[in-house]
């Protein structure tokens, strides 16, 4: 028993950063239903993003390591959260009124793109973030020693997650998002700026996806410039599980997933958790085919 | 007139090795002088040329001067053919290379068909030297020979219950079952065998499994940024066991990834890094090849293309002849404890060097690879 809870935490740090990449799967496709396939690379950038302002500022070594790690994340969120206004803008914008299936050709060119650039500004190599940025402190619940690094990785998940809700539900630009989302014509008419929500939205997504990429940087250490694409993968998998375009759908597809993989590998085979994994994907599209939280239907691209 | 002066020249050709006796005797090396593997090809040349100009100040051999000639092989089957073919038809008495096993493989046949000896130096892929080629050696071990240095050394080093772990990559799957037939071969209880998926971050879930199979003794088979990753995770965890990698974690970014603390302890099999290679004869070829270069060989491939070609010398002085036949005959039967840099050499049957190459390696509190006496 203790083994199952133990696996089920392994399961939640997983799958928490699973659900803050998904959350830009999922805004995207709610708005522009386009699946942005660059959308890994962003999360790659802010890791390295995150080591370059680290080592460059060592703002840690000034106002401490916790404090330091928060400003770090609201740099490395604002920058990569640029950087995703500039691809819609760059590769999206102009192809709007284009075939989807333009858009999408267009978004795994600017996968390919940021991955290269990646590569030939950094260099092939595994980069590692500096050792003991947090204390390494194991924290005992319930008879579980969790280490605190992976609590504060889930904490702040959830937080950012539920923060994105309230924005969505509670605020005026909420509102527009999801007047956008449902039908953009309409809500040209009724006065929204779509643009501006488009932009809103891609800041928004990546952004988080960019706070992932520097989570996974501190608790793990090692980064390299592929590793968006199985990030990418498992998080785009997440945001289908829990019905795309759907917030809260989001996080429980990535926390579910985190926790399935986890379980599988633990009771039937670690080499086949991927397999388990995709298997449970496939049941759960198969008897609810818009996800666990999905309402519309996703039209095919 | 023409006609004639066309057949002497033609036949001249033909004849000039046995008109000029005084011709150097020709020894290829084919190696990656570009492509990824380019500095092991660059430093197998450094190797040879260096030791050629040893021999050739003490007079050659046979009387005749020693001569290399380069062919690149670019790391790549393809171009490797071609530099197969270039190098057969300049005559070569044997060939020292190459580095990569599929590299190797694709010019096997073209020297096997020319009548030249060939010795790699980084091949270890089994099936090489199981095609019965006669002609055919090697100064690298098996990809087999690890998974038997790894049995005795988890039994030296004290495991009861055994862990072992890979990636489902080829090399790593295929040492991870040769070990576990080994040790139960031996009599030791293996108690979890699985693999992880490469590329990933967090493999806790598996080291919770791990952890809960009870092995007293862990061996990772597969590449160094799992490694490190996995020291790191295990160190987080609290979890103290000894854990030991294949040849394929040799790589300072294994001690970058899990830090000094996590990575020391750590074993790792690997053939000697050139700084430890320790006979007399290592030493003062180490000695002058840093005062050519300015530093120590930074691989050991290339010291063992330096060994492949000593042994062709030694052959050739010893059957006083060039014929690739008798010196074949010469390195399976009658060398014996051959001196070599990296050790004593000998080869059996197939052509495969005989005799343990694999030494073990303990990651110190520094993050240093130091090798275990």
């Amino acid at each position: 028993m203790e083994q199952f809870f133990q696996q089920l935490t392994n399961g939640l740090a997983v799958g928490g950063i699973y659900a803050l990449i998904a959350l830009g799967y999922t805004m995207v496709y709610g708005v522009l239903k386009l699946i942005n396939f660059a959308h890994g690379d962003l999360f790659t950038i802010g890791a390295y993003l995150g080591l370059t302002l680290l080592t460059s500022l060592a703002l840690t070594d000034h106002v401490g390591g916790f404090l330091g790690v928060a400003i770090l994340a609201v740099m490395v969120m604002g920058l990569v959260g640029i950087i995703g206004i500039l691809l819609e803008r760059i590769a999206y914008r102009p192809l709007r009124q284009s075939p989807r299936l333009s858009a999408v050709v267009s978004a795994l060119g600017a996968s390919i793109f940021f991955q290269n650039a990646i590569m030939l500004t950094y260099g092939a190599k595994f980069y590692v973030y500096p050792q003991d940025l947090l204390p390494v402190m194991p924290v005992n619940i319930f008879g579980l020693s969790i280490p605190l690094m992976r609590i504060i990785i889930l904490a702040a998940s959830v937080l950012m997650m539920i923060a994105l809700y309230l924005f969505v539900q509670k605020t005026r630009i909420g509102t527009a998002i999801r007047a956008a989302a449902i039908d953009q014509g309409a809500a040209r008419l009724m006065g929204i700026d779509v643009n501006f929500v488009i932009m809103i939205v891609f800041f928004i997504g990546p952004a988080l996806g960019g706070a992932a990429g520097l989570m996974v940087g501190v608790y793990y250490g090692q980064i390299n410039f592929t590793m968006g694409w199985i990030y990418g993968l498992k998080a785009f998998t997440a945001a289908i599980l829990g019905g795309i375009g759907n917030i809260p759908g989001a996080m429980l597809g990535g926390l579910l997933l985190g926790v399935v993989e986890a379980l599988g590998a633990a009771y039937i085979s670690i080499a086949w958790k991927d397999a388990i994994a995709f298997f449970v994907l496939i049941l759960i599209l198969i008897i609810r085919p818009t996800g666990l939280l999905g309402e519309r239907v996703a039209e095919k691209i | 007139m023409n006609k004639i002066a066309g057949w002497i020249a033609i036949f001249c050709l033909l004849f000039a090795p046995a008109l000029f006796a005084a011709d150097p005797v020709k020894i290829g090396l084919m190696g990656p002088m570009t492509g990824s593997w380019a500095s092991e090809g660059q430093e197998m040349k450094q190797v040879l040329d260096l030791l050629a100009d040893e021999y050739n100040q003490q007079g050659g051999v046979l009387g005749r001067k020693i001569q290399i000639l380069t062919q690149d092989d670019g790391g790549d089957p393809r171009t490797a053919s071609l530099a197969a073919n270039r190098l057969v038809s300049q005559k070569i008495v044997a060939v020292v290379g190459t580095y990569g096993s599929s590299i190797t493989e694709a010019t096997q046949n073209i020297y096997d068909e020319a009548g030249v000896v060939q010795v790699a130096n980084g091949s270890t892929a089994i099936r090489l030297s199981e095609k019965g080629l006669k002609n055919f050696f090697r100064t690298c071990p098996r990809d087999d020979e690890q998974g038997k240095v790894a049995t005795a050394t988890i039994q030296k080093l004290g495991g009861k219950k055994v862990a072992i772990l890979h990636d489902n990559t080829s090399y790593a799957k295929g040492l991870a079952e040769e070990s576990r037939a080994n040790l139960k071969a031996a009599n030791v209880e293996v108690v979890f065998f699985d693999a992880l998926t490469p590329g990933e971050r967090d493999y806790n879930a598996i080291l919770t499994k791990l952890k809960a199979a009870g092995p007293d003794f862990v061996f990772f088979t597969g590449y160094y940024p799992e490694a490190g990753l996995l020291l790191r995770q295990k160190k987080e965890m609290g979890w103290d066991v000894p854990f030991m990698g294949g040849d394929a974690v040799n790589n300072p970014t294994l001690v970058e990834t899990a830090g000094a603390a996590a990575a020391e302890g750590f074993y790792f099999l690997s053939p000697p890094l050139p700084k430890d290679l320790d006979t007399p004869e290592a030493k003062s070829f180490v000695e002058a090849f840093t005062k050519k270069h300015g530093h120590a060989p930074k691989s050991i491939y290339p010291v063992l293309a330096g060994d492949g070609f000593r042994v062709l010398v030694e052959a050739i002085k010893a059957t006083d002849s060039v014929e690739a036949e008798k010196i074949s005959a010469y390195l399976k039967s009658s060398l014996k404890d051959f001196p070599g840099l990296t050790g004593t050499l000998a080869f059996d049957d197939k052509g495969d060097r005989v005799g343990e190459v694999y030494r073990v390696y303990k990651v110190d509190g520094e993050g240093q690879f130091i090798l275990e006496p």
